[in-house]
C-alpha cells in the first residue's frame, strides 16, 4: 500500500461539500485534511498549509478570480488540482486544469479519476530504510551541522543535501533535527556523548 | 450535532465527553444534574453565547461561527484562551511528563531510549511554553488594546505604530512551528521506540499525546477562526480613521 494520501476540498456548495468528503473517505488511504467554501479570505494561504497531495476545487465556489487563484496555487506546491465542475462549464475555465471531475459524473468515474491521478493502486516503490548516504548525511545533521557545512565535508552541492535531507525526512516520518537525533540515537548511528559533544 | 443552549449538559457531556475540561475552563464542574446550558450559564455568570460557541467549535471541526463573529468580545475570548493555556502547561504537560518517567522506572535496564524521549518533550514542553508567552505577552494584549480603541472610538497614535510593527498576519505565519515536535514524538513512540515492559503505559502516553495534539489544533484553530478575523477586521477600519485624522 502506498502512503496515505490527503485531499484538500474547495467548494462552495455544502451538499457537494458533504458528498465529495463522503466518496473520497471511501477510498483507500485516503483523507481530507479540510473543507473550504471558497470565500475565506487568504484561501490560497491556508490550502498551503494542509500540505496536500490533491486539491479539488470548484471554480465558481471562489470569491476571487479563479484563473489567478489558480496560478498562485500551482507556483507554490506539488499537488494535482482537480477541477469540479458541470459538463457544460465554459471551455476557457476548463482549460486551466488538467484533471476535470463533473458533477455528472459517476461514483466509479469519480474514483477512477482520482485513483489513477494520485497513483493510489501503484505499488509503492519508495524504500523505507536509509541509504548508507543518507545515514552518512543524518549523523552531520545530528551533529549539528549546516547544509552547507556538510556539502562542503562531503564534497557535495547544496542542493543535493536538502534533496537526502528532504528524503531522510519523508522515510523516517520525523521532520525536526531534535527528532531527528533521538532516532539516530537509538539506532546506534551516533552516541550521546558525541551529540552533547557537538552542542558545546 | 449542533449544541444548542436549550440542551441539557449532560446530554451535551454523553455525546462528547472531551468536551468536560472545556467546561471545567469555564469553572463548570461535573455533577450539574439535569441543568440545560442556559441555566448553567446564569447559575455561574457566564457568557452563554460564547460558551455555546466554544463547546461546538471543539465538538465540530467544520464548525464556523460566522453570523456570531461580531458579537464576541476579544476581552472574553482572551481570558478563555488564557485559561486554556494554564490546562496545557499546568495539567496536560505534566501528566504525559510524570507517565514518560514511570515509563523509565520499568526499563531501569534499557534507560537511554527512554531518556532521549523524556528530553526531547522536555525540549517540546519548553518550546510550546515560549509560544505560549509570546502570545500572552503581545498578541493578546495587542488585541484587547485594538478592541478597547475600537469600541471607544478614539484612536491612540501608538495604535497606529502597533498596527505597523506587529500585524495580525505576522502571528498567523509563526502559529504552526510547534506542532512538528508533537508529530515527531508520535512517530518516534510508534515506529521506533524498543518496546517496553508496559504495552498499557505506553498506550496511555500515546493517548495522552494524541488528546494534546487535538486540543492544541482545536485552541489554534479558535484563534484562526475567531481571534485573526476580528482583529484583522479592526485593524483594517482604525487604518482607516488613520487615514481621516490626516
Amino acid at each position: 500500500m502506498s502512503e496515505i494520501k490527503t485531499v484538500v476540498v474547495v467548494e462552495g456548495n455544502y451538499l457537494m461539500q458533504t458528498g465529495l468528503e463522503a466518496m473520497l473517505l471511501e477510498l483507500p488511504a485516503v483523507m481530507v485534511v479540510k473543507s473550504f467554501m471558497g470565500d475565506e479570505m487568504n484561501l490560497a494561504g491556508f490550502i498551503r498549509k494542509q500540505q496536500a497531495d490533491a486539491i479539488i476545487l470548484n471554480p465558481f465556489s471562489l470569491k476571487e478570480d479563479p484563473v489567478a487563484f489558480l496560478r498562485n496555487l500551482e507556483q507554490k506546491g506539488e499537488w494535482i488540482v482537480f477541477g469540479m465542475m458541470e459538463k457544460d462549464a465554459p471551455s476557457n475555465i476548463k482549460s486551466h486544469f488538467s484533471q476535470i471531475l463533473y458533477t455528472s459524473d459517476t461514483k466509479f468515474d469519480l474514483q477512477n479519476k482520482i485513483r489513477s491521478a494520485l497513483g493510489i493502486d501503484a505499488q509503492s516503490d519508495q524504500q523505507s530504510l536509509l541509504s548508507e548516504r543518507e545515514v552518512t548525511i543524518l549523523k552531520q545533521v545530528v551533529l549539528g551541522l549546516t547544509n552547507q557545512e556538510i556539502a562542503d565535508k562531503l564534497f557535495i552541492s547544496v542542493h543535493t543535501v536538502t534533496t537526502h535531507r528532504k528524503n531522510i525526512n519523508r522515510k523516517l516520518g520525523i521532520k525536526t533535527v531534535s527528532g531527528l537525533t533521538v532516532y539516530a540515537i537509538m539506532n546506534h548511528m551516533v552516541s550521546m556523548e558525541e551529540v552533547d559533544h557537538s552542542l558545546k | 450535532m449542533l449544541i444548542h443552549q436549550k440542551m441539557k449538559l449532560a446530554d451535551v457531556i454523553h455525546h462528547d465527553h472531551t468536551l468536560v475540561p472545556i467546561i471545567n475552563r469555564f469553572g463548570v464542574h461535573l455533577g450539574f444534574g439535569n441543568l440545560t446550558i442556559q441555566e448553567i450559564c446564569e447559575t455561574n455568570n457566564l457568557n452563554c453565547a460564547f460558551f455555546v460557541i466554544i463547546l461546538n467549535a471543539f465538538h465540530d471541526p467544520r464548525y464556523f461561527p460566522k453570523e456570531q463573529l461580531q458579537s464576541i468580545r476579544l476581552a472574553i475570548l482572551v481570558k478563555y484562551l488564557q485559561k486554556a493555556h494554564i490546562y496545557f502547561m499546568e495539567d496536560k504537560i505534566p501528566e504525559i511528563a510524570s507517565m514518560i518517567e514511570k515509563m523509565m522506572d520499568e526499563c531501569l535496564d534499557n534507560r537511554e531510549p527512554y531518556l532521549l524521549i523524556q528530553n526531547f518533550f522536555k525540549e517540546y514542553s519548553v518550546e510550546l511554553k515560549k509560544h505560549i508567552q509570546r502570545e500572552e505577552e503581545r498578541v493578546y494584549p495587542y488585541a484587547i488594546k485594538l478592541e478597547e480603541a475600537f469600541l471607544s472610538g478614539a484612536y491612540p497614535l501608538d495604535i497606529e505604530e502597533l498596527i505597523q510593527s506587529y500585524p495580525i498576519s505576522a502571528y498567523e505565519e509563526e502559529h504552526e512551528d510547534v506542532e512538528e515536535k508533537l508529530f515527531d514524538l508520535k512517530n518516534i513512540i510508534i515506529k521506533y521506540l524498543p518496546s517496553p515492559k508496559s504495552d498499557k503505559l505506553c498506550y496511555q502516553i500515546l493517548r495522552e499525546i494524541f488528546s494534546l495534539e487535538k486540543e492544541l489544533s482545536e485552541h489554534a484553530r479558535i484563534e484562526d477562526l475567531i481571534l485573526v478575523p476580528k482583529v484583522e477586521t479592526m485593524e483594517n477600519a482604525l487604518k482607516l480613521k488613520g487615514f481621516k485624522h490626516e
